[in-house]
């Protein structure tokens, strides 16, 4: 299966970087509403994946027969405050979580600096999680068995 | 408007729209994945650091999968450059280079401080663009829409005070 993801990492790599997804001048295109094509990108993504996905929570199984369990995201006062928080980072690097990938195997040299300052900051934000969890109203962590 | 990388012509957004659409879908009928790339900040950490936040479950299950989707995401970004013109290192930045003109450690402490709000925020809020955004908004969730809303919020609110009032090109 890893090979699997690898190649369905490699197709989405692709097409953000051919699409202006990756690129900082189209970003800011989105964010100056200049360009629309950040906006038919994730709008069209939207639309094609809800009624996949609506299909195939149906179905109710994996192709292999395995079922379909989704996972929901919480809701907390970080949706606000970390999706701003992000949306600032988003404009300044000109890049989301996904394309600074892209952009460091483009080749762009400065994308490596975005890498290493979104690891220091996730990082940061784990190591204070207890501390921020109840102004926050998030959720106590549920730790795994053994493994990390 | 050409892409930065080799000026080329970008793609129509319908079918990039349709092939990250294509990618979300396969994740979840091959093997019931939920996309989410800023997830991956936390699989790296959970490598060196050993808080009990990186201890989670989400993280210690979802690391065999999506490091290798990010590695392929690093690979597809080459591929990109190599069929695209060829691959080389490149510190070219559009925009930010007509206007800031910064050099390269500039640009290595913008980029930085830029990444450093998304590692946080992405983590505070949950997800970024591709689980809340592409994921979650598919999946009609409330939480996603309230972030989705707040990032664009942000980076519109960023990028509109840099290019309309500070840097003025």
């Amino acid at each position: 299966m890893t090979i699997v993801y690898v190649l369905l990492g490699t197709i989405f790599g692709f097409v953000l970087s051919r699409s202006g997804a990756a690129d900082y001048d189209y970003i800011q295109g989105m964010f100056l509403f200049e360009r629309f094509q950040l906006y038919g990108i994730i709008g069209t993504a939207v639309a094609l994946t809800a009624p996949g996905l609506w299909l195939i929570k149906r179905r109710g199984l994996t192709l292999a027969g395995r079922p379909i369990k989704i996972e929901l995201k919480a809701m907390h006062r970080g949706n606000v405050l970390g999706g701003l928080l992000f949306g600032i980072g988003w404009s300044i690097a000109g890049m989301c979580p996904g394309p600074i990938l892209v952009n460091i195997g483009e080749g762009k040299v400065y994308a490596l600096a975005a890498l290493a300052g979104a690891l220091v900051g996730a990082g940061a934000f784990g190591v204070f999680y207890p501390a921020l969890q109840a102004p926050l109203h998030m959720p106590p962590l549920k730790v795994g068995p053994g493994e990390g | 408007m050409p892409l930065i990388l080799h000026d080329l012509p970008p793609i129509h957004w319908a079918i990039a729209g349709a092939g990250i659409a294509a990618v979300t879908l396969a994740l979840m009928l091959l093997a019931s994945r939920r996309l989410g790339l800023s997830t991956g900040f936390e699989d790296v950490c959970s490598l060196v650091l050993s808080q009990p936040y990186f201890r989670r479950s989400a993280v210690t299950d979802g690391r065999g999968w999506r490091l290798p989707l990010l590695a392929g995401l690093l690979i597809g970004g080459f591929v990109s450059a190599a069929t695209g013109g060829g691959w080389s290192p490149t510190w070219a930045l559009g925009m930010l280079d007509q206007t800031l003109a910064l050099g390269p450690l500039g640009k290595l402490a913008w980029m930085f401080v830029g990444g450093l709000f998304i590692g946080f925020g992405t983590r505070l809020a949950g997800g970024c663009t591709s689980g809340h955004g592409i994921f979650g908004l598919s999946n009609f969730e409330l939480p996603s829409l309230i972030t989705t809303v707040s990032f664009m919020a942000g980076g519109i609110l960023t990028t509109q005070i840099l290019y309309r009032l500070v840097l003025h090109p």
